[in-house]
């Protein structure tokens, strides 16, 4: 390659390719060794795992009841791992009445005070799977570990706390959480975050309530979201408070609640939050005026129609073309808003639903009978086309406004 | 003559002893980073995206151009994706086969007057249609501006979510992929913008009606070589150069954006061949440009499946293609070289593209000039030339096996013995004769780009995607 007088003689290439070139092959041959022998263990591994996974499944209800002690099979890892996983994938489905056996079985054999040491005094990987294994558990006594590991300078470790907190899914392990979110003290990832309160807040909606109360900007935000989501219709009167909020997520937040709450106090504030500045709050009342059952909703929703932002237009024309009123009614207050933004979205929507050739059938008649609706003809026949004959349309009527 | 010869062979050992330690190193760095994810994915489930109220909605982009061998399939397929939010959008960029016709009368498509607004310009959109069946789909019909970047540009337009996920429709997506690339989008919200999922080859598998039942590995040498290439470039590659921020592309087949930055950047350059490399370079600049504190993410895990070329020609367009696409980034990028202004991105990425992947071939083809030269003027140490090559050869190879013990140590999707020892078979090929064969096809693309001929040439589908016909919504 090189020539006999290169400088890279100077620097004994040849000592340095002989050693290269023998590192190179070695480093393959390693390589090469190390996934065949990785395979051929791993293999071994998941016979013994199968082998022993079936002999403890046959002696469950005597480990379950303590009939064989923990300290038979604690000892073994491979054993004791097997017994973790089907305990703690049993708590996951169990309901309140089984959990106490499971849960028995965890503290008599020492397994949840080993976690709990594991999540205090063990570092990296190995502490954050004890963390989410004693959320897993869903026990009580494992909240204070978790709580401790908020505390932990890795984000890793706090997220797994986090994580874990939520898995417990009880108010008790949202109030620490709550605690270190007002005081803005826990930096993970907000989805993390809001999935872990979602969890532990769905029995008790309310406790979010006085820490909403005591927050200001993003928290105040993340807060109300979950609130919006687990809103019961007992929160009627801290709902409407949220819906003054300057922080328009807030009023958004508020929107979704109301949903759930009863219709006589939440439909006057859904119909303010449905002209809302911001398209966002409007579109999450128009959403919340959907599942409504409130007879004064429609007009509210003809208006939504008119929006200018297309996504309400076309949440309040999928409610309206699933009301049970008349189709040809509605159809003949949308001719009579004017506007063949809302006429295009409200028919594109009863065609969804399979209504389109009833309400067509009347809006001849409609034409005929509302004033100054002489343009919505034109629209009719347009859209008439559209559906009628979908390939012979033209581009005019696509992407034009 | 001698001397020049002296230095440029010398250079040559330089160039490739330097080339080699670099993929040592991207190597090291990707068995760190793929042990960090495998210890993550244990303490998350990304399964839980689904259930969480929380997770956002995406928009699945998918530009078709004359795909009616496996269109229906693939969008049927697309459409059972476990995701709580998904909208398909399929924009037939003027197919001139039965493309629309099939997903019109496989999915009852209706005409729908739904308002565009071409934020990102494209050729002009003639219709929109949604299923009745499928109210997450829609389908737009535009004319051709002749690349699909346009294609794209108008899913993005038609897109409501906040992310956008460009997808190929001959490829076939795994049902939690989505859900597993979004946990790379929201572990850090604000910070990442764009995250690539890893592409494999999906020729030789088993697939029933657009969705992978079984991966086997293809049977001809040529796409076997593309699965350790494949392995290489995306397990090590780009989880290494992810590590740092530096990740210079995201495969136009598989990857997920935030919509407000596409949009703010233009979308895809419609003239830019190679349309995937030229966005991510964009979005380093825009946001180097803007002082925005971000992260373009590569997460090995969500997998897509694509067909691979099958025969030396299509992969040799397929190769030429690339590395035209590859010369005219960079050079629509030159003036962020070595800019104090792009960081890493100018000083470490965009220096290692042009040298150790545009100028490659071209290197490559004067060391093996100059070693004939020498060897015929009598001055070529023959002892030390076939010690250089064999070194050359098997810490290149090094690299192969690596990237398959990557793949062993993580995702394992080729489960048998007989299929790893194919693989580890074939890492000792990469390197001879494949890797001089696509040599010469990118320096084919170099010369097809000076000489200004940017054409796409078609590259011949088998339809691996679809090797049993679906009967979706039929």
């Amino acid at each position: 390659m090189a020539s006999d007088s290169s400088w890279l003689r100077d620097v004994g290439l040849a000592w340095l390719m002989a050693r290269a070139i023998l590192f190179s092959l070695l480093g393959i041959l390693l390589l090469v060794g190390f996934i065949v022998f990785r395979r051929w263990y791993r293999g071994r591994y998941f016979t013994r795992l199968s082998r022993r996974t079936v002999a403890l499944r046959e002696q469950w209800p005597d480990i379950l009841s303590g009939k064989i002690p923990g300290s038979a099979w604690r000892l073994n890892a491979l054993d004791c791992q097997i017994v973790e996983d089907i305990l703690l994938d049993n708590i996951e489905v169990s309901d309140r009445d089984q959990l106490p056996a499971f849960l028995a079985c965890l503290r008599n054999s020492g397994l949840l005070d080993l976690r709990i040491r594991e999540a205090r005094s063990a570092d990296g990987w190995k502490r954050r799977l004890a963390l989410l294994a004693l959320g897993r558990t869903r026990a009580p006594e494992a909240v204070p570990a978790l709580v401790e590991a908020l505390e932990s300078p890795s984000e890793e470790t706090r997220a797994a706390a986090v994580r874990g907190l939520g898995r417990i899914s009880s108010p008790q392990a949202a109030v620490p959480l709550l605690d270190f979110l007002v005081h803005e003290e826990l930096h993970v990832s907000e989805h993390t975050l809001k999935d872990a309160l979602l969890n532990c807040c769905r029995e008790a909606p309310e406790i979010l309530v006085p820490y909403l109360n005591r927050t200001k900007g993003r928290t105040r935000e993340v807060i109300a979201r979950i609130l919006g989501e687990l809103a019961s219709p007992g929160l009627g009167e801290e709902l409407l408070i949220l819906a003054a909020d300057p922080l328009p997520e807030v009023r958004a937040s508020a929107a979704r609640a109301l949903a759930k709450a009863q219709p006589e106090i939440s439909f006057p504030v859904l119909s303010t939050l449905a002209m809302d500045k911001e398209w966002f709050v409007r579109l999450r009342a128009v959403i919340a005026l959907s599942s409504l059952d409130h007879t004064g909703r429609i007009y509210v929703l003809l208006r939504a129609l008119c929006d200018q932002n297309r996504h309400v237009r076309q949440r309040a024309a999928w409610t309206l073309a699933r009301m049970r009123q008349g189709k040809e009614e509605i159809l003949e207050r949308v001719v009579a808003t004017q506007d063949n933004y809302a006429l295009q979205a409200f028919l594109s929507e009863l065609e969804r639903c399979d209504s389109l050739d009833a309400a067509l059938d009347g809006l001849g008649n409609i034409v005929a009978r509302v004033p100054g609706a002489a343009d919505v003809e034109a629209v009719a026949a347009i859209v008439r086309e559209h559906f009628a004959a979908p390939g012979k349309a033209t581009a005019a009527t696509v992407g034009k406004r | 003559m001698l001397r020049f010869l002296e230095i440029s062979n010398d250079s040559l050992f330089v160039y490739y002893l330097i080339s080699n330690l670099f993929n040592l190193a991207l190597l090291v760095v990707a068995i760190y980073q793929n042990s960090l994810h495998r210890h993550r994915l244990a303490s998350r489930r990304p399964l839980g995206l689904k259930s969480s109220p929380f997770t956002p909605p995406i928009s699945l982009l998918v530009p078709a151009r004359n795909e009616e061998l496996c269109i229906v399939a693939n969008v049927g397929s697309l459409l059972r994706l476990d995701y709580p939010e998904l909208e398909v959008i399929v924009v037939n960029d003027a197919s001139s086969d039965q493309t629309l016709p099939a997903l019109r009368k496989s999915f009852g498509l209706h005409r729908a007057p739904i308002l565009y607004v071409a934020e990102i310009p494209t050729a002009p959109v003639t219709a929109i249609y949604r299923s009745l069946a499928h109210p997450q789909l829609l389908v737009l019909d535009k004319q051709s501006a002749g690349c699909k970047a346009d294609a794209i540009n108008a899913g993005i337009n038609a897109a409501s979510s906040p992310y956008v996920c460009v997808v190929d429709a001959d490829s076939i997506l795994e049902k939690d992929s989505l859900s597993r690339i979004m946990a790379g989008i929201i572990s850090e919200p604000e910070r990442v913008v764009a995250v690539g999922g890893i592409v494999r080859i999906l020729n030789g598998s088993k697939v029933e009606g657009a969705e992978l039942k079984e991966v086997r590995l293809p049977r001809t040498h040529i796409e076997i070589l593309q699965v350790v290439e494949y392995l290489r470039a995306f397990l090590v590659g780009r989880e290494a150069w992810a590590a740092f921020n530096l990740l210079p592309i995201i495969s136009g087949a598989f990857g997920i954006f935030r919509r407000d930055l596409l949009l703010k950047i233009g979308g895809f350059r419609a003239d830019a061949v190679g349309e995937d490399f030229d966005l991510i370079v964009r979005l380093h600049r825009y946001l180097h440009d803007h002082d925005i504190d971000y992260h373009i993410n590569f997460v090995a895990d969500p997998t897509c499946w694509t067909e691979a070329p099958s025969d030396y020609r299509s992969l040799a367009r397929q190769r030429a293609r690339w590395h035209k696409g590859l010369l005219d980034t960079l050079w629509s990028a030159r003036n962020m070289l070595f800019r104090k202004r792009y960081g890493r991105v100018g000083w470490v990425i965009l220096p290692y593209m042009w040298l150790f992947e545009c100028l490659a071939p071209l290197l490559e083809l004067l060391g093996y000039t100059t070693i004939v030269l020498a060897a015929v003027l009598g001055c070529l140490s023959q002892q030390f030339f076939l010690a250089f090559l064999l070194f050359g050869y098997a810490f290149a190879t090094l690299i192969s096996v690596g990237s398959v013990l990557l793949e062993e140590m993580t995702y394992r999707r080729y489960g048998s013995w007989r299929e790893v020892a194919w693989l580890l078979i074939y890492c000792f090929f990469e390197h001879v004769p494949y890797r001089q064969l696509t040599m010469f096809w990118r320096l084919r693309g170099l010369w097809e780009y000076l000489r200004g001929d940017l054409s796409w040439h078609q590259v011949k589908r088998t339809g691996a995607s679809t090797s049993t016909p679906a009967s979706i919504a039929e």
